[in-house]
């Protein structure tokens, strides 16, 4: 029996992984990992938690709220105040354990302990930064929302095209970023797997062919 | 040096085009008209599955984009569970690699038949799922499933790549 290709033997062993990873995390590191990023938001904003698990973030932010029928002054705010679910405040911290599968189920086990570690603290610094970044895009729709069409300037063609801004930004940061920057990390970090993916990296391991257009030869990076 | 240039400029290349593809399409599939497309997508995929349950056995009804088990559990399929987000992931990913329009074409269209395939298992497998347990069934929506969505995605355009790299087009190509 022929010996599986490469990319299913990593699908294989990345699917695994995904699966006994994800469930301890669920089971067991959710608790820890939402204590320390609480604890690495609190430098940044204020937050605090709600019974049902959820989050009250007060997020700092300077605007002038322009008069309307109900307030008839204009008003300085200097934070906003919102709710966020625990179900999104779950959503930064499960891209650890993608990120430790990836990097697992790539071939040279040995080879993985660096990227392994390096990963894990860069991951945990763009899970933060999603965090704040999350916090001050929805910050900024709660004070449009409050403020009308456009603030101080009542600006609405500029502020129609930065409520699409925050909503794209939004939508990648809950839907798409989560998902795709381990990936992106793991691949970026893992030489080997950088190299078993892209022909680039398999040109800088191995000499130039003779002819343009012969096959690469097939070769493992050493260290 | 020349060779330096080379082996930098083609990553770099690919990040930055990659990454021009991933904000145009998604800034593309939240336009309002691109959103209504996106509803009705989703409307068909329930009405593949709904066929596919029915062919298979099993017991359920369809109203949109909505799937009912006969003992009262439904399960919507929304924007981003129709695996157009891992799609466009995989279009970035194809569309930025240097390769013949004619390869790119079919990964464009093996890989996105793949994906939609892998999401259609999801999305049946969730519906009973979801039926057994609404805890699995959360676990099991927001995270197993989307992420191994990705990972399959990765590595059909793994397989894609070496294919371009077997018909010798890949290095050597200028699209």
């Amino acid at each position: 029996m022929p010996a599986p290709k490469p990319q299913i033997r990593f699908l294989l062993r990345g699917s695994a992984l995904l699966g006994g990873l994800l469930t301890l995390w669920w089971f067991v590191l959710l608790g820890p990992m939402l204590y320390l990023l609480k604890g690495a938001g609190e430098v940044f904003m204020h937050i605090e938690e709600t019974p049902n698990g959820g989050w009250t973030l007060r997020v700092p932010l300077e605007k002038t709220l322009p008069a309307t029928p109900q307030h008839p002054f204009a008003q300085q705010i200097h934070s906003i105040d919102f709710d966020m679910p625990r179900s999104d405040t779950i959503a930064f911290t499960f891209s650890i354990p993608v990120y430790w599968a990836i990097v697992l189920a790539a071939p040279g086990l040995r080879r993985s302990l660096r990227p392994l570690l390096l990963g894990t603290a860069l991951m945990s610094v763009v899970e933060v930064a999603m965090l704040l970044v999350f916090a001050g895009i929805t910050a900024r729709n709660v004070a449009s929302q409050l403020g009308g069409t456009g603030g101080t300037t009542g600006d609405v063609t500029g502020d129609a095209a930065g409520q699409w801004i925050r909503h794209v930004g939004e939508y990648l940061i809950a839907n798409v970023l989560p998902y795709a920057v381990p990936f992106v990390l793991a691949l970026s970090l893992h030489r080997e797997l950088r190299a078993a993916v892209f022909p680039w990296g398999r040109e800088a391991a191995a000499p130039a062919p003779t002819t343009s257009g012969e096959r690469l030869p097939r070769r493992r990076a050493k260290r | 040096m020349r060779e330096f240039g080379q082996n930098h400029i083609r990553p770099l290349r690919f990040i930055l085009v990659f990454a021009f593809c991933l904000l145009f399409g998604f800034g593309v599939l939240l336009t309002p008209q691109v959103q209504s497309v996106d509803g009705r997508f989703s409307q068909a995929l329930v009405r593949l599955s709904h066929g596919l349950l029915l062919a298979c056995g099993g017991h359920a009804t369809r109203d949109g984009a909505v799937l009912r088990a006969p003992g009262g559990f439904a399960v919507e399929m929304r924007d981003g569970c129709n695996a157009i987000n891992v799609t466009i992931l995989l279009w970035s990913a194809i569309l930025a690699f240097p390769a013949p329009w004619s390869m790119k074409a079919l990964g464009l269209a093996a890989g996105t038949a793949i994906v939609q395939v892998l999401n259609i298992v999801r999305f049946i497998s969730l519906f009973y799922l979801g039926q057994y347990s609404m805890t699995w069934f959360e676990f099991a929506h927001a995270y197993l499933w989307e992420s191994l969505l990705v990972l399959d995605t990765m590595v059909v355009f793994w397989l894609w790549v070496n294919r371009v790299g077997r018909s010798g087009a890949a290095i050597h190509a200028g699209a």
